[in-house]
């Protein structure tokens, strides 16, 4: 008892620091680092998309932001378990992510029911699940000497960005360099900081060079990438926890050669996946998704893991998008596959094997989608690559109910047929997204159909 | 219970059926096996498991074909028949210990972990005491295969209980239970003190706050090991000082492999490298054995 008053008493003093330095951030900023400021500047920062390719210890990482605000006013300061040269950073693509994003999106299927008087024959069509469209931003800033116990180890310039590597001696230190140096860190930044340079990891900070930029023609900042070999195997979230406004999301695709990989410290778990729900969620899906979402996280207690996808690069079905040549998944980071085939894309939709080198040229994809705050997730992520090949996909059902003419009797049964089974599909949703029921029905229009007259059963016997 | 008194009109039948239960839990096993099953059947209730009933049947029959198998080939000394089905009972014990711990989405990466996991009990021997606990034998021998051999599809998803801190009481008061009844509290308190006071001083000494501290140790997977895997009392010294001295060097190195080599498995190796110093340990340190079961019961262990 005593013991759970303390804990309770810390978890309430962690979350009044929380409130605090809330209240006092005037920035938003999120991801595995944190965006600093140097103007006051809004920036509102809440999805983030990460690749991660590995392989042992080897590791492509492919950070993508959906930050909105000025470019120049921005930099990014993320902690990286090594010291990175420049050669081990590059520009991604937007359009890698875009892709993967829509590849793994969990999906709408259509099925069109037949006509109850022919014979059954079914088809079925892909929607495209939700897509999220990315864009990225960042910085300018004066980089000085002085006495800070902080090292700029590496200083160069790739694309748009200007990129230092530094290591720190002490937080103190790196915290001064960082305000000297104009970048408007958020309060707490030093607590948070200090853990990472006793883990002897280095900073990553990279600001964007808006001539760079302007001669790229691009308005939004491309990802930025790095490759490097390191044991450790996570995501830094705590500090763009600090100045957080409230929940954050995460979409992480993680490329493996091996199979599924997963949260290695905290739960994960598989969205809810293979329902049927009404065929009106079709203009809706993405309110539905989200709606779903949060709720099955509710329900979770907010600190789950969801696994969205999962599945061999080599195939899918049904198929929401192309899946990656192996051009792309090289862009992507994947960097044990062979040269890029010259043959690539165009071809049919559903199960399109790609003709891989070699066993070894196999990716598998799991996309995992973390919501995650400082109250449930007090530690970072780390992952775990395992030899799991079990397929899965956030999957939708639409059944569209046949619209023809249906005078035979098993027309008729099918007519009476279709008020349960609308009214299960109501009751799902309404279960999945936590949406009133009777708007539900009355969005599907349940009440036009013609009510199931509980027939005595002895009348069909002796027809 | 032998407190307990019947009244005087009892029937004979019914009299026979309180003898029969208060024998059934003398042996701990017993309470091993219901505490085990209780958790099993909760994680299959209200966790989101890859559960899937013919890999828990497959182990199940693994691991007792394996000792009834294994039972015959290398002959215990006791004669005695029932003490051959009692065995089971251990069987029964690492197969769960191996349905809550392991994952595989290839049925024979699951048989081979159940057969290897009994088969180490009798090859792995010796004065009647084991080098390794069988169901970390198996999840480790299958591991490295998995890691280093190829494929065997074999993994320990560690993240599967959750850190709800509902779980640690309801794990630490039933498991607890069991370890008194074994008499083997000591591993377990000596195993998750230290490893709590290394995991603290990293913490203090990184400058985290203190919930990241208390998530890692309320990981469901660390109670787990720590009052159902490193408590078997047949790889396990028998000596108390030496049991205290075995369960910190376990704490200590599974430790070091989280956080020095960022392995998310540590502590399943590390007992995996500590077990088998339980038998120079047993050398230098003189104790009596642990026996399942009070003298009058077993004139001999079982395996």
């Amino acid at each position: 008892m005593k013991k759970f008053l303390i804990w309770m008493r810390v978890l309430l003093s962690t979350a009044l620091a929380c409130l605090v330095v809330f209240a006092y951030s005037p920035a938003v900023f999120a991801f595995c680092g944190f965006y600093v400021s140097q103007a006051d500047a809004s920036l509102f920062n809440k999805a983030s998309q990460v690749v991660i390719a590995r392989d042992g210890k080897r590791t492509v990482l492919t950070m993508a932001n959906d930050y909105q605000g000025d470019v120049k006013d921005f930099a990014l300061v993320v902690p990286v378990p090594v010291l990175l040269k420049k050669e081990q950073v590059r520009i991604g693509e937007q359009k890698i992510i875009d892709r993967l994003d829509s590849f793994s999106a969990p999906r709408l299927v259509e099925y069109f029911d037949s006509d109850p008087c022919a014979r059954y024959e079914a088809y079925d069509r892909v929607t495209l699940g939700a897509t999220r469209s990315s864009a990225a931003p960042a910085t300018e800033a004066k980089t000085r000497g002085g006495n800070y116990q902080v090292t700029i180890e590496a200083k160069f310039a790739v694309g748009e960005y200007d990129i230092l590597i530094l290591s720190a001696k002490d937080s103190d230190g790196l915290e001064s360099w960082l305000i000297d140096n104009d970048y408007k860190i958020p309060q707490g930044a030093k607590e948070i900081l200090q853990p990472y340079i006793r883990q002897n990891m280095k900073f990553f900070v990279a600001k964007v060079n808006i001539a760079e930029l302007n001669k790229t023609g691009s308005q939004s900042l491309r990802p930025l990438m790095m490759a490097y070999e390191s044991p450790k195997f996570m995501l830094p979230i705590r500090l763009g926890m600090l100045n957080a406004n409230g929940d954050q999301d995460l979409l992480v695709y993680i490329l493996s050669p091996k199979g599924q990989a997963e949260v290695a410290n905290y739960r994960t778990i598989k969205v809810p996946s293979g329902d049927d729900i009404p065929v009106y969620v079709k203009n809706e899906f993405g309110d539905f998704y989200k709606s779903m979402f949060k709720t099955s996280y509710e329900k979770e207690g907010r600190k789950v893991a969801f696994l969205e996808y999962a599945w061999d690069m080599s195939s899918c079905d049904p198929c929401s998008a192309e899946p990656l040549s192996q051009e792309e998944l090289r862009k992507a980071g994947v960097f044990w596959i062979g040269a890029p085939d010259i043959n690539t894309s165009s071809g049919g939709r559903i199960r399109r094997p790609i003709p891989f080198p070699s066993n070894d040229g196999r990716v598998f994809v799991t996309r995992l989608h973390i919501r995650y705050n400082r109250d449930k997730f007090p530690e970072d992520l780390t992952f775990k690559e395992t030899s799991n090949q079990e397929s899965f996909q956030g999957r939708y059902v639409l059944r569209h109910a046949f619209k023809g003419e249906t005078s035979c009797d098993a027309g008729k049964e099918y007519q009476r047929s279709l008020r349960p089974r609308f009214e299960k599909e109501a009751k799902t949703l309404a279960r999945l997204t936590g949406w009133n029921i009777a708007d539900i029905r009355r969005k599907m229009n349940i009440a036009s159909l013609p009510t199931p007259v509980e027939k005595p059963f002895w009348e069909n016997i002796w027809k | 219970m032998q407190s307990l008194k019947f009244p005087l009109a009892m029937p004979r039948s019914l009299s026979k059926f309180f003898a029969f239960s208060t024998s059934l839990f003398k042996d701990a096993r017993d309470y091993q096996i219901i505490f085990l099953s209780v958790f099993f059947l909760l994680g299959v209730c209200t966790r989101d498991w890859s559960l899937k009933p013919i890999a828990i049947a497959i182990t199940f029959a693994t691991c007792w074909l394996t000792q009834i198998c294994m039972v015959s080939i290398f002959p215990s000394a006791s004669p005695q028949k029932h003490e051959r089905w009692l065995s089971l009972k251990s069987a029964t014990i690492t197969a769960l210990g191996l349905s809550l711990l392991l994952r595989s989405d290839s049925y024979s990466a699951i048989a081979v972990a159940s057969f290897l996991a009994i088969a180490s009990k009798f090859i792995f021997r010796t004065n009647s005491k084991h080098w390794f606990n069988p169901a970390n034998f198996g999840i480790v021998v299958v591991l490295l295969l998995d890691s280093f051999v190829g494929n065997s599809h074999a993994w320990v998803s560690n993240g599967q209980w959750g850190e709800d801190s509902l779980y640690a009481l309801v794990f630490l008061g039933l498991g607890g239970i069991v370890l008194k009844k074994v008499g083997r509290w000591d591993t377990s308190f000596m195993f998750l003190a230290s490893y709590a006071i290394l995991e603290g001083l990293r913490n203090l000494w990184l400058g985290w706050t203190w919930d990241v501290l208390a998530h890692r140790l309320t990981s469901g997977s660390l109670l787990l090991f720590a009052l159902f895997m490193i408590t078997d009392p047949r790889s396990i010294p028998n000596a108390k000082a030496a049991r205290l001295i075995w369960a910190l060097a376990i704490a200590v190195l599974a430790f070091i492999f989280r956080n020095v080599f960022f392995n998310a498995d540590a502590m399943f190796y590390a007992l995996f490298l500590i077990s088998p110093l339980t038998v120079l340990c047993d050398r230098i340190w003189n104790a009596p054995r642990f026996q399942w079961l009070p003298k009058r019961y077993s004139a001999l262990p079982s395996n």
